[in-house]
């Protein structure tokens, strides 16, 4: 019986090739997309799931307050671990950890080779010990977790890492050979790891062990400092089955609160202690996560909403073109009828047609999958793969996705077909009666819908743009271009070093300015700090942003200087130039008011020396902050260099940057130059929206082409219904274009209707999303009107190919057949 | 085997009743093979549907064998007809995507018969008409005639106690006409009940009776 169905089916699509392609395609499109993005949800939501009790792990965070503004650190004083191991119950493991900020030089001697093997800039190395390994669960190719990290200078490698490091050498065989780090650490291999297979944060890949900081030369500053936070001290704890995460937080809070250094502590801001969990670290982008981005919840929610949008245009294409063409099937449901066929098995007869129709688009759509993986390489994570033969679960999704998809397109038209009663069908009088009207009633709604989506589509997309562009071209209150920028190590010693640099680049031709500060105008990185300014009679307390620059800084970015004067260099911080919006948050109306002011910063007076215009020292999803620009040589290691301009042939710049190369190699000879355009930069700072614009951008496509097709199939199916009509309008006296628009304004009119509906939803959702940045770009009302223009442009479109071959028809033949 | 008592069956046109059927009482004994005559319009086809229980009526009784059709719900109707009746159609009815055999099988796959069960019935039926060699065409390639052939075929195939035909010869010629007929009567000798609606006296005269209808109302008859 099932056999029979499916040769049935078969038939029926064959017959019908032009519908079976039109729905085919739609359905592929729709499933296309929800693979992919299938694949990268399941990627992102699986992260972390493999250590034993996740449920139970979490990473000890720090969150401050200062002055009512919330700031998080991925890190905890270092000194907590050890304190909660020894005073705290109701933890079953605690494995601290520390991160290495910068990328380290790699040496390995050669026993024999003159020359030791050198790999620089390797990053994903910690500082761990046996906890951390037994509560994330590692297996052991050699050595193992209780004597790898007992001594200071030993390291375990995982597995790939270790055949970077030692080719072609069995694990085995790499326990007890030398690793160099920076030149100073020299430690011995003590085990090989196997790299974790499942998708995790923890992709660390070298691991010295942890006794090293502590024991050594190496340790940090901050090592059992209670009043001081560091990233990169990481803590993990793993709970006891059944203990409250608050009762912990607040444990772990008594705990620094017992130790702090009451004294030498700023009341102003409070910390707190947070529990993440596991399932939380791969997305909560409050706390930094370590080598592999991380993801953002609403963004996969989203996309899961394009997917499931895309899928519905081509389940509403199967739906709208099954019942257009019911009438041609009800001959056969009434003679299967007569012949005792029940209404059951005809249902399931017309959902074993759709499955199959499902499945062929499910084939197509998996052909397609490399493809668009390709084509969104932007976004797809690199170690995401799709296998359907190594994924059983993507197989799983793809039945599943198959058999919903049938059901969602097919039981409509099933249900509205085997209803069919077998004697008006036997008799022609199948659209007698009220059914016609409802049925059309229902295609045109499913209509409407499908180019309401595609018209959502196309009205976001171009909003994005335009808030892009906005954003891109906005007047920033700084120069952006010909400006190239590059840090200085931070821990050479020699502090002339910088200073020679400087000296030798302003003597480059092709470097117009050169300053020394210690970031750019805009930045991803906030250095911040409490500023006090009293006022006669009240204090005002605020949480500043601070910069600091050579005389050249502010000039070099084209800062606007409202009062005052510039930038006086000073080793030690001797006076303050504010924003405008410090200016009047401190109450001053004119910034002339400021200048001369006092202000309590690290115990000391500094006065105010300048008031320059507010400019966006972060993207524009923030407001300006208020802002301090003082000079501290010390501290300032970044060196920004103004470009002369761009000769006409345009390598003047790649000459001037190859000079700057030369200059930095002479003074460090054994670091490489990494320096950034400050413009591409900026524009990192928009890299989501960007990537938001371009998936909006292939599913406005997607969306306009589904519905184009379905809406080609409907147009199909009218002028084959209306052919008598046409021939006869023909005979007296419509021209071609009187046909052609009498055929096209229904659908129009649908597609106007469609606009109304779409107005008002993509406004809201344009709104929604524009909140997102402190500064955006009106909604305009061109926009909408542009959309509808494309839209209705591209329905006439659709529409020509099928009308007017329909009205140039000579209409004796179209008669001649009745 | 049927029985009619008094049946209307009408249709509201702008507020009045037309009716399509008007006071209608037969009886059909099993064996009879019976012809409706009538003018177009008269209501032969409604009355045939009616009596396939394909069509419903407003008021009357309807017995068939022990049951009494209008107390019965539509699936008990559908099992009803299933079992008992076959339909031979004037445009024959085959379904184009189906090839000879298959049409002639949809009845059997409805009523849950096995596959080896299925092919003998349909080899037999194929071998009875002398169709074998064609049972791998489709319905567009076959003659009128021919096409005829499988649809009788096809509604014998369930062994019906009662064959209903719908102007069965009306889109043939005279000599395809003639060779259904015999077969007709072939089968009537053979017990089957026929019922079929006609316009020609000649086909009328191979039944055992006849009915006239006008206006929905059965004529007086000889």
């Amino acid at each position: 019986m099932i056999k029979n169905y499916f040769i049935l089916a078969i038939r029926a699509l064959r017959k019908n090739k032009l519908f079976s392609a039109i729905n085919i395609l739609g359905l592929s499109i729709g499933i296309s997309a929800s693979l992919v993005i299938y694949l990268l949800v399941n990627y992102h939501f699986t992260f972390d799931k493999f250590e034993k009790d996740s449920d139970r792990i979490y990473r000890v965070v720090s969150k401050f307050n200062f002055s009512g503004e919330n700031y998080y650190n991925s890190g905890v004083t270092s000194p907590m671990g050890p304190a909660i191991k020894k005073e705290m119950t109701g933890v079953e493991a605690v494995a601290p950890f520390r991160t290495v900020d910068e990328g380290m030089k790699v040496t390995i001697p050669i026993a024999g080779a003159d020359k030791p093997q050198v790999f620089k800039n390797q990053n994903e190395i910690i500082f761990a010990d046996e906890n951390y390994f037994n509560l994330v669960g590692y297996e052991w190719l050699a050595g193992s977790v209780k004597t790898a990290f007992s001594q200071p200078y030993q390291t375990v490698l995982t597995e790939k890492n270790a055949a970077l490091f030692f080719p072609n050498i069995v694990p085995a065989q790499i326990i007890g050979k030398q690793i160099n780090f920076n030149d100073t650490v020299l430690t011995t291999v003590t085990g090989i790891v196997k790299d974790i297979e499942a998708n995790t944060d923890f992709s660390f890949k070298t691991f010295i062990s942890k006794i090293t900081l502590e024991k050594t030369s190496l340790r940090p500053h901050d090592w059992d400092q209670w009043n001081n936070t560091n990233g990169a001290s990481q803590l993990l704890v793993k709970l006891s089955p059944g203990i409250a995460t608050a009762q912990l937080e607040k444990g772990m809070y008594g705990l620094y609160d017992k130790y702090r250094n009451k004294e030498n502590d700023n009341d102003s801001h409070s910390v707190s202690f947070e529990l993440q969990p596991l399932s939380d670290l791969h997305f909560n982008t409050h706390y930094s996560g370590y080598a592999k981005p991380l993801a953002n919840r609403s963004i996969l929610f989203s996309l899961l909403a394009v997917a499931l949008f895309l899928l519905l245009l081509g389940c509403i294409n199967f739906i709208n073109l099954t019942t257009a063409q019911a009438s041609q099937r009800a001959k056969e449901i009434g003679v299967r009828k007569t012949m005792g066929g029940s209404k059951k098995q005809l249902i399931i007869q017309f959902l074993s047609e759709t499955f199959l129709l499902t499945f062929i688009a499910t084939i197509v759509s998996v052909l397609l999958t490399p493809l668009i993986l390709r084509s969104f390489s932007g976004f797809i994570p690199d170690d995401l793969h799709f296998s359907i033969v190594e994924q059983p679960s993507v197989l799983l999704f793809l039945l599943l996705l198959t058999v919903v998809v049938s059901i969602l397109s097919g039981f409509y038209p099933a249900i509205i077909l085997s209803g069919y009663k077998p004697v008006l069908v036997l008799k022609n009088q199948v659209f007698a009666g009220t059914s016609k009207t409802r049925q059309a009633w229902l295609r045109k709604s499913l209509t409407v819908s499908q180019f309401v989506i595609a018209q959502v589509f196309i009205m976001a997309t171009i909003m994005v743009s335009k808030q892009i562009n906005f954003t891109l071209n906005k007047d920033l209150g700084f120069k952006k271009n010909a400006i190239i920028y590059f840090s200085t190590n931070y821990n050479d010693t020699v502090a002339g070093n910088k200073k020679l640099l400087l000296q030798k680049l302003k003597a480059e031709p092709g470097i117009a300015m050169v300053s020394l500060a210690t970031s750019p105008a805009a930045s991803f990185s906030t250095w911040s700090s409490i500023i006090k300014y009293k006022d006669g009679k009240k204090e005002v307390e605020t949480d500043v942003q601070l910069k600091y620059g050579d005389s050249n800084y502010l000039k070099l970015y084209g800062l606007k200087l409202l009062a005052g004067e510039g930038i006086k260099e000073s080793d030690t911080v001797n006076s303050f130039i504010i924003n405008e919006v410090y200016a009047n948050i401190l109450g001053f109306q004119q910034p002339q008011q400021a200048i001369g002011k006092f202000l309590e910063w690290s115990g000391q007076q500094v006065p105010i020396t300048g008031v320059v215009a507010n400019f966006h020292q972060k993207s524009l999803h923030e407001a300006v902050k208020p802002l301090a620009i003082g000079s501290w040589g010390k501290s300032e290691n970044n060196i920004s260099v103004l470009l002369q301009p761009k000769n006409a042939s345009g390598d003047n710049w790649k000459a001037t940057i190859a000079k700057i190369e030369q200059s930095w190699k002479a003074i460090y000879p054994d670091e490489d130059l990494a320096y950034s355009f400050f413009d591409e930069d900026i524009a990192k700072f928009y890299k989501q929206e960007k990537n938001i614009s371009s998936l909006l951008q292939w599913s406005t496509v997607l969306a306009v082409l589904i519905s184009c097709l379905g809406l080609l199939g409907l147009v199909i199916y009218t002028t084959t219904q209306r052919t008598k009509e046409i021939g006869v309008r023909k005979i007296l006296g419509a021209s071609v274009k009187q046909i052609v628009q009498l055929i096209s304004k229904d659908f129009i009119l649908l597609v106007l209707l469609a606009f109304v509906i779409a107005v008002p939803l993509a406004w809201l959702g344009i709104s929604k999303w524009l909140e997102n940045f402190a500064y955006r770009t009106s909604i305009s009302w061109w926009i909408f009107l542009l959309a509808g223009t494309l839209m209705v442009l591209i329905a006439l479109l659709t529409l020509a190919l099928q009308t007017i071959k329909a009205a140039i028809a000579n209409p004796v033949n179209s008669l001649r057949t009745e | 085997m049927i029985n009619l008592k008094h049946i209307f069956k009408w249709v509201t046109v702008g507020g009045s009743r037309v009716f399509l059927l008007k006071d209608i009482n037969l009886e059909v004994k099993e064996g009879e093979f019976i012809s409706i005559m009538g003018p177009s319009g008269s209501g032969k086809s409604t009355l045939l549907n009616v009596i396939g229980m394909l069509d419903g009526f407003d008021e009357g009784e309807y017995h068939f064998l022990q049951e009494s059709v209008h107390t019965l719900k539509e699936k008990q109707r559908a099992q009803l007809y299933k079992q008992y009746i076959g339909f031979v159609f004037q445009a024959y009815h085959l379904i184009d995507e189906l090839t000879v055999y298959e049409n002639i099988e949809t009845p059997l796959i409805y009523q849950n018969l096995k596959t080896s069960e299925r092919k003998a019935m349909v080899a037999d039926m194929l071998d009875r008409f002398n169709i074998v060699g064609k049972k791998d065409l489709f319905p567009a390639q076959l003659s009128g005639g021919q096409q005829q052939l499988v649809g009788i075929a096809r509604a014998l195939i369930a062994k019906p106690k009662l064959l209903l035909a719908d102007e069965p010869t009306g889109n043939l010629n005279s000599k395809q006409g003639e060779e259904i007929m015999e077969l007709f009567k072939q089968l009537n000798n053979e017990g089957v009940t026929i019922i079929q609606v006609t316009h020609s006296e000649k086909n009328a005269a191979y039944g055992s009776r006849v009915i006239n209808l006008l206006d929905g109302r059965k004529e007086i008859n000889q």
